[in-house]
């Protein structure tokens, strides 16, 4: 069971233009105290055909974090315009926060994002390159998509040992991080194994 | 409609709400439903009253069992994943949603996971609490039941070997002697609680079956006559094989249902035939009903007074019945399926008949197996008794208000639970703190120049506590008292979190406004040429990005972790083993502690005067500290009136008569009072326990005593017994102790009663005679000694010197958890006894500030567990007589304490139980009367 459960993410200065910062107040349970800081990332993706376009905006450490409730609001730099493909600036893409622990992320949280110009005149005869300055930025706060992932809470120290009764190869073990030996875990591909919930993807 | 299957279903007892477990979309769910909505359709039709109540997704795989613990505290789930988690619910947190979650439902209620069972390698099929919540069991695929712990989760008391297929459903015995599973082995079991071994394995009905159900749910009938099994055959017809405690023998079966039977289930009440108008009313036989599940969709409910089903129904689901849940009533039942359903039935009295009611279950029990389930919840009654007196009104809410403040805001109704929107921490509302919390929350930059932030805590966790409470009920803090002060920490601490966790309900409420507020539809509405590109966005939710660093996808996937477990597993095995080590280093503990509590003989030789061999023991000095405990207040108790000088040495030695295994003897003629002795009936812990049985106009009482009983004595007014360990007690006739054990020089070999007086003649050809209401302790011997060679006491708490001699050690907690391993009935006495004991040693101290302490806390443990005739006792002898007469021996003070000032304090503890009211009423008037004149 997850030793952390996101309770919220409220979207803050939401809409906006398209260079404010993102900001996201996060507020989460933790069972237990965590010995390791939770490493929390915004990545904005910028374009859906491919990988490539991903922004990570920030990381941030979050830490320490004893049993209870917590929260903090993470804020990171609009993204890079000139990393986007013109021609994915306007219209609808995604906002994706991630938490990893001990390197393992356990939980995604995705936003739908609708890039579009304010002005009924640009959104009519749009200008071939973007103008970022007249873009606004909408968040679609109501509708967030949660998937966590099962993650080894217990950590390094297993993996580590792991490693050691394992793999009898020095020089291979030495160029990995332990917890991508080749060989040792078969690879399938990524599973989400907990998608919380789908909307309803036809109806758009 | 497709709905995922609900594999348990299991009704609250107090009957408000009901839980469910199952699948959920891509793990294991349980949900906690409101139970009005499903019986008054105004309720379900009415949007303020919510449906579900809270549900949680913390199980990693689908949920096959989930029960309530018969105090209603915990929820216990087993799942898919091996796991068995415990849940409580969380106090003052108010409604909040689980995020992301498509459905906007609030969770009303806060259920969290307090504890999480783990050592099950296979799927855990079904669980159950003991009568009494001592005890929690699991079985699973893995062929083992495991014995957890309940007072002390995760501790595992032991685990059940012997099935040789998947274990898939258990049931405990109504008295706690047995407990019950059947496996996919074709075997029925039946395990003993004492030793934990197996005590029957019955095969012959299950010979035929396949291993064709998921559970096999079997139940124990309420008064444990009957044992009912899941799926049997016979004839090659599937059937529920009735098992009869006796002799274990299987000649009865419930025949009837086309597939086997995946469920069964007795309803919690015992009934007797209603009788009609006109009719002679007969004494008919009770009987017990049963309701049976069949993979054949179908319903089947039996009275064990009919040949044939009260009622069949038929398809009543799409799919296979997975388990049913009786009310406490016995007049409700939810079944739940396969197919996602959940179905209510309702019974009137007419077609089940007339329940008998706790006491009179009760004293089937005691008919049957010679003792009784005394504190079986009666709240379920009560709560329709009619309230007579304006003060035990006021009694009544007050204990309700202080549970509620216990165990959080009860009620389904959300909005009048949830504190105001103005909550404040340190002065600041969470509004405030959330408007600046960028700008205040700490950043930091790490050593590699990453940021850090350090996250504002807002709540502290309130979950964890599974300390017993005694007496199941808030302590009684007797105002100015110097015991007070050890009890209120643990309050106070609760009214802390009240104050860290009370403010988060406006934060969920405005948050869920500004969801709802924020723009939707400008998304929804983009053109349909985005639809390629928004499918491409999808995956990108689910997919873990590859961007982060440290993490492959081999370790994403759930087939990658498989290797990592293995070692983990082995550390876990290393652990268990030290646990198990611990724990039976803890039993010995235990052992030696309820001997210190009961054996009051062991050390007292060397703490009397007299006696040769009593000089040289002293001379090893002093004893130790934690056999203080032990000392308890007997040594210092002398006989006030020695008739014959003691004995210089032991030369004269008299006959002493020898210890039969059980002897009775008539008391009194007029009122006629027969005694009762049964000598070595259990041994709890290495200690042998002696039960004294008393009956006196044919009202009952018994108490249990450390040591055997050699001679027993009594007139109409007392009772006195001496043990073999030398101990000498004695008891009033409801059966209170009157006097703290009494240590006698050698062992008794007469005794003899007279009204008041008490009289003893030992073999060291010593004579006493005792007065019991006059009596007074001239000899209080040196306490200067023990007290010295005790550490100081920094706690206020324990200033009395009874607290002094028996130490810190001993404290209530403690106590319970001692006990908790032994039946409810014993603990019962054990407890009594103890506290008896407790009051006569403060007594024999003068120490009024404990007697004060130690009579209340009597009071209460007494109106809990519902012993009238000693709390009639009681007060009547703290009232005295209303008319002054001059031949009563009635003080009216004791210790100094005016005993009718004291009657007052225990009054409201009284009025707490409302089938006292009477008794409260009584005394209350007379007190003012006496007030009046």
């Amino acid at each position: 069971m997850a030793k952390v459960q996101v309770l919220n993410v409220a979207v803050l200065d939401n809409p906006s233009p398209f260079g404010n910062p993102f900001q996201f107040e996060i507020t989460f349970e933790c069972m237990e105290d965590l010995p390791e800081d939770l490493e929390w990332k915004i990545i904005y993706v910028g374009s859906a055909e491919s990988e490539e376009y991903d922004q990570v905006l920030d990381s941030v450490l979050v830490g320490p974090v004893p049993a209870g409730r917590h929260m903090f609001v993470f804020q990171a730099d609009a993204p890079n315009t000139g990393l986007i493909p013109e021609s994915d600036a306007v219209g609808v893409t995604v906002v994706l926060i991630t938490c990893t622990y001990r390197g393992q992320e356990f939980i995604r949280i995705g936003y739908y994002v609708n890039n579009e110009y304010t002005d009924p005149e640009l959104r009519e005869n749009p200008p071939l390159k973007p103008d970022y300055s007249q873009l606004q930025r909408n968040i679609l706060a109501s509708n967030p998509r949660v998937t966590r992932f099962h993650i080894n809470w217990e950590g390094l120290a297993d993996k580590m040992e792991d490693s050691e009764n394992v793999d009898p190869s020095p020089n291979i073990s030495g160029m990995f991080p332990p917890s991508c030996i080749p060989g040792k875990m078969p690879h399938l591909g990524v599973m989400p194994d907990n998608s919380m919930d789908c909307i309803s993807t036809s109806a758009m | 409609m497709l709905c995922k299957p609900i594999f348990s279903v299991d009704i609250h007892p107090d009957g408000t709400k009901f839980a469910t477990g199952g699948q959920g979309e891509d793990s294991g769910k349980v949900m906690i439903w409101n139970m009005a909505p499903v019986l008054r359709e105004e309720d379900e039709k009415n949007e303020n009253i919510p449906k579900m109540l809270c549900q949680m997704d913390n199980h990693l795989a689908c949920v096959n069992c989930v029960r309530w613990s018969n105090n209603g505290l915990y929820l216990a789930s087993g799942g898919d994943d091996k796991l068995v988690m415990v849940w409580r619910r969380a106090a003052f947190i108010g409604p909040s949603t689980v995020f992301g979650s498509s459905s906007k439902l609030a969770n009303v209620e806060q259920w969290r996971c307090v504890t999480i069972l783990r050592n099950h390698t296979g799927d855990v099929m079904d669980v159950a609490w003991s009568p009494h919540d001592v005890w929690l069991a699991s079985c699973s695929v893995d062929n083992t039941i495991v014995i957890w712990n309940a007072r002390k989760f995760p501790e595992m008391v032991t685990t059940l070997r012997g099935h040789t297929g998947l274990v898939k459903g258990l049931t405990w015995d109504p008295v706690g002697k047995y407990i019950a599973s059947q496996a996919d082995d074709h075997s029925l079991k039946v395990w003993r609680t004492v030793d934990w071994q197996m005590e029957a394995n019955i095969t012959k009905p299950f010979s035929e079956c396949g291993g064709t159900t998921h559970v096999l749910r079997l139940s124990w009938s309420p008064d444990g006559q009957y044992l009912v099994s899941a799926h049997a055959m016979n004839n090659s017809g599937p059937t529920a094989q009735i098992v009869e405690r006796d002799g274990w023998k299987t000649n009865m079966d419930f025949v009837g249902h086309r597939k086997a039977v995946t469920v069964v289930k007795f309803n919690p009440k015992i009934f007797k035939k209603k009788q009609k108008n006109g009719s002679s009313p007969k004494p008919s036989c009770p009987y017990c009903c049963c309701a049976v599940g069949s993979k054949d969709r179908s319903l089947s409910v039996w009275l064990t007074s009919l040949k044939r089903p009260l009622v069949v129904i038929h398809d009543l689901f799409d799919k296979s019945i997975m388990d049913i849940s009786w009310t406490l009533t016995g007049l409700g039942m939810l079944v739940c399926s396969m197919d996602g359903t959940v179905a209510y039935l309702d019974f009137s009295l007419d077609e089940l008949g007339d329940p008998l009611n706790e006491e009179e279950k009760n004293s089937i029990h005691q008919n049957i197996y010679g003792k009784s389930l005394a504190i079986t919840s009666t709240e379920a009654q009560l709560s329709t008794t009619i309230i007579e007196n304006p003060e035990v009104l006021k009694y009544q809410q007050e204990r309700q208000n202080s549970a509620q403040a216990n165990s959080g805001p009860g009620g389904a109704a959300p909005e009048s639970s949830a504190p105001k929107l103005n909550s404040v921490m340190n002065g600041e509302s969470l509004e405030d703190i959330r408007k600046n919390l960028l700008k205040k929350q700490v950043e930091t930059r790490t050593a590699d120049g990453r940021r850090r932030i350090t996250p504002l805590c807002i709540a502290q966790l309130d979950t964890g506590d599974f300390s017993p409470a005694l007496f199941n009920s808030v302590p009684i803090l007797p105002s100015g008292s110097s015991m007070s002060s050890q009890l209120t920490p643990q309050l106070s601490s609760d009214s802390i979190v009240y104050m860290a966790l009370g403010f988060l309900i406006p934060a969920f409420t405005c948050l869920s406004h500004y969801l709802r507020s924020s723009v939707k539809s400008s998304l929804l509405l983009t053109s349909a040429s985005k639809i390629e590109p928004m499918k491409a966005l999808d995956s990108r939710f689910t997919e873990r990005s590859k961007a982060t660093p440290g993490v492959t996808a081999a370790i994403s996937s759930t087939a990658g972790l498989t290797p990592l477990d293995r070692p983990k597993d082995g550390v876990t095995a290393q652990k268990e083993a030290k646990t198990k080590e611990e724990t039976s280093s803890d039993s010995e503990d235990k052992m030696a502690a309820i001997n210190k509590n009961l054996t009051f003989g062991k050390r007292k030789p060397e703490l009397l005067l007299d006696g040769g061999e009593v000089v040289e023991k002293r001379k090893k000095g002093r004893p130790r500290k934690d056999k203080m405990a032990a000392s308890m207040a007997q040594p210092f108790t002398q006989p006030s009136k020695v008739v014959a000088p003691p004995a210089p040495v032991a030369v004269l030695k008299l006959p002493t008569p020898s210890t039969q295994k059980a002897f009775s003897l008539q008391v009194s003629m007029e009122p006629s009072v027969f005694l009762e002795v049964e000598n070595e009936v259990s041994m709890v812990a290495g200690s042998k326990l002696s039960q004294l049985r008393c009956s006196r106009d044919g009202r009952d009482w018994n108490t249990l005593l450390p040591s055997s009983v050699v001679v027993a004595a009594g007139s109409s007014d007392i009772l006195a017994v001496a043990c073999e360990d030398r101990m000498l007690s004695v008891f009033s006739s409801c059966g209170r102790r009157l006097l703290p054990a009494i240590q006698l020089g050698t062992p008794a070999s007469a005794l003899h009663c007279s009204a008041h007086y008490v009289m003893v003649l030992t073999a060291g050809a010593t004579l006493s005679v005792w007065s019991v209401f006059s009596y007074m302790v001239r000899n209080t011997t040196e306490c200067a000694d023990f007290r010295s060679c005790l550490p100081s006491h920094d706690t206020p708490a324990s200033s009395g010197p009874l607290a002094v001699m028996q130490g810190r050690n001993l404290n209530a907690g403690r106590l319970a958890s001692r006990l908790s391993s032994t039946p409810h009935h014993m603990q019962q006495s054990m407890t009594l006894a103890f506290l008896e004991n407790q009051l006569a040693s403060a007594l024999t101290l003068q120490s009024a500030q404990e007697y004060r302490y130690w009579l209340l806390i009597y009071a209460r443990f007494l109106v809990n567990e519902g012993s009238e005739y000693r709390l009639r006792e009681l007060c009547k002898e703290l009232l005295g007589p209303v008319h002054k007469s001059a031949a009563t021996s009635w003080e009216p003070t004791t210790l100094g304490l005016r005993k009718r000032e004291l009657l007052r304090e225990v009054l409201p503890v009284i009025g707490e139980n409302l089938r006292f009211q009477r008794l409260f009423t009584e005394y209350q008037d007379q007190l003012e009367l006496l007030r009046n004149k």
